[in-house]
């Protein structure tokens, strides 16, 4: 039987005092090793769910299971993002100063390992992902879709149950885009990984096996 | 070979990124860390030069009254202290700074023509003055700066010294310095029967009591003789005098004012670097990064810049210091060489400087949402 990754009950999200009300009351059931894809126009809240599904932010109500234990309380927010969630993001937040090789170590820095298995394992998952021959070039030497690519290895450095991809793919040409969803769908199907995918192009939603709509805050319709 | 990051590689990155400006916090920082050796460097070396007179001369106990420049003490406790059985020589002086030329002036001792503090001067011209008379004996060092030799006449406050010789004393202190008659001077001074010291030799310890022991028994023995005077050993006088308490309060005042620039220097860097990277921030904090990791990162940037700029201070200072032993009027006074307490305590600075620096700054990067960190622009 198939154990739940993430849970949401009741979860809200109120920024500035209450006056706007991001999420209303959203419930959810991720299983692990499931690929979600989250829908929606532009502040429909899905970007404002995947953040608290990471442990980004606390939400004003509601909550947040991972395995059962709610975020913040069983399961601490740091440990929780650096052990068990990776994050991909739609304008690839690499560190200027650091080669791509460096890049996928810092999440590393945060846990116990020695300089070389993480220069090692960063390595690794550079070759897996098709930049081993660019791991020496820093962001601004590399590509939209190579940069993406680094994310990625760097989301996945501390070998991650979950992967939260908030618009991998917003910042790239369609075959870059088509590109990056292949590793992505790829790494989860190798991995056993629960991928969340949040996106407003449909062609990527509908790769998914299980989608969301999200409006006004609310999940408006479910397609699986 | 796969390129290792480690947190200080990360450090050296971050600080690497803008280097005009990293430079130019460690050019601060190190002006003040500088200022710091030199100052500190120089004082230090002004308590070693009072302690070459007392050491050359042999004085091992100075009496005084609490207060060491305006002192008023009787000249007569003299012979009270030379019929003590432990003291072997006492020596009765002023010390007062005179101005010789309006550009010159000088320390002025007053030695009686017996004292035994002669045996430390080595005469090059000349003979030593007598009690009574109007003579002064220049130290070498002041003879070239006022171009004045043995035969000439200087006037000192308007009254008119036959200079009867030119002598080299053990530090800059003697050898830029006038010695005059006892009573020369006390009658400039109008300190007719005072003077500002009596300088002590003691006998022998006697066999079987310690240094220490019989300096204690001489110290009580003066000060039962003579009460409501002060018995001090020469080292101990040497650090407790008003001009090297001077030295020292305006070496560590200038450099206060200086590290104070410097610490203000590194906190503006910091802040600006935090402000600058607060999207990063976010980004580690995304990554999982502890909020105490994020605080270490900024704080060892901080204390990174401390250390740097306390380096470049201690060569900076020790340069300044050389210089100094170069030139001749210093050159007694200082040394180049800067001794271990000198170098911890402006590297402990610099840290310290670093620590405080960067705290705030990087409480505010540790304190920041992730969320927020990331929508910043």
């Amino acid at each position: 039987m198939t154990e739940i990754a993430l849970e949401v009950r009741n979860l809200t999200k109120n920024y500035e005092q209450g006056q706007i009300e991001a999420l209303r009351g959203v419930d959810l059931s991720i299983a692990e090793g499931e690929y979600l894809a989250i829908t929606g126009p532009s502040g429909s809240g899905k970007s404002t769910l995947l953040h608290l599904l990471g442990g980004l932010d606390s939400p004003t109500g509601g909550e947040v299971l991972f395995k059962n234990e709610k975020l913040g309380n069983g399961v601490n927010l740091d440990t929780y993002r650096s052990r068990h969630v990776g994050f991909v993001f739609q304008a690839f937040h690499l560190m200027p100063t650091l080669c791509a090789l460096e890049n996928v170590q810092v999440p590393m820095l945060g846990v116990h390992s020695s300089a070389s298995e993480r220069a090692d394992r960063a390595h690794r998952l550079l070759k897996e992902l098709g930049m081993d021959h660019r791991s020496l070039q820093y962001p601004c030497q590399l590509s939209a879709g190579e940069r993406q690519r680094v994310a990625i290895a760097r989301a996945l450095a501390n070998a991650p149950e979950i992967l939260l991809a908030d618009e991998p793919t917003g910042n790239l040409d369609s075959v870059n885009s088509q590109r990056i969803m292949d590793i992505l769908t790829t790494i989860q199907r190798q991995h056993g990984m629960t991928l969340i995918v949040v996106t407003h192009e449909d062609n990527i939603a509908q790769s998914a096996p299980r989608q969301i709509h999200m409006r006004d805050g609310k999940i408006e319709r479910e397609r699986i | 070979m796969a390129t290792r990051l480690s947190f200080i590689g990360f450090v050296w990155k971050n600080l690497g990124r803008r280097r005009l400006r990293t430079f130019l916090t460690l050019g601060g920082i190190g002006m003040a860390i500088g200022a710091f050796v030199g100052l500190v460097g120089f004082s230090n070396s002004f308590e070693q030069a009072w302690m070459r007179i007392y050491s050359a001369s042999g004085t091992d106990i100075a009496v005084v009254q609490q207060t060491f420049l305006n002192t008023s003490l009787d000249e007569s406790a003299t012979d009270t202290i030379r019929s003590l059985p432990m003291v072997a020589q006492a020596a009765p002086m002023i010390y007062n700074v005179m101005d010789l030329t309006p550009e010159v002036n000088a320390l002025a001792y007053g030695w009686k023509a017996n004292s035994y503090e002669f045996q430390s001067l080595h005469l090059l011209s000349g003979r030593p003055f007598h009690d009574g008379q109007p003579e002064v004996m220049l130290g070498d060092m002041l003879a070239e700066t006022l171009h004045k030799t043995t035969g000439d006449t200087l006037q000192i406050e308007g009254t008119p010294f036959k200079i009867c010789a030119v002598y080299h004393g053990p530090s800059a202190l003697e050898a830029g310095a006038v010695i005059l008659p006892l009573d020369q001077l006390q009658q400039l001074s109008s300190l007719q029967g005072k003077v500002s010291t009596i300088h002590v030799k003691l006998r022998p310890a006697p066999a079987g009591v310690s240094e220490e022991t019989y300096m204690k028994r001489a110290e009580a023995q003066i000060e039962a003789a003579l009460p409501g005077l002060r018995a001090v050993p020469a080292e101990e006088r040497a650090s407790d005098n008003q001009f090297v308490k001077l030295a020292h309060a305006s070496a560590w005042g200038t450099s206060s004012i200086a590290l104070l620039i410097g610490v203000l220097g590194i906190a503006n860097t910091m802040a600006m670097s935090v402000f600058e990277r607060t999207k990063e921030i976010g980004i580690l904090r995304a990554l999982g990064w502890k909020r105490w990791q994020v605080l270490v990162l900024i704080q060892l940037e901080a204390v990174t810049l401390g250390i740097g700029g306390g380096c470049a201070g201690i060569v900076l200072g020790w340069c300044a210091l050389k210089a100094l032993a170069a030139i001749p009027q210093t050159a007694n006074i200082v040394s180049a060489s800067i001794n271990i307490g000198l170098l911890a305590k402006a590297l402990g600075i610099a840290v310290f400087a670093g620590l405080i620096a960067g705290a705030l700054p990087a409480w505010r990067g540790a304190q920041l949402s992730p969320v927020e960190a990331l929508r910043h622009d």
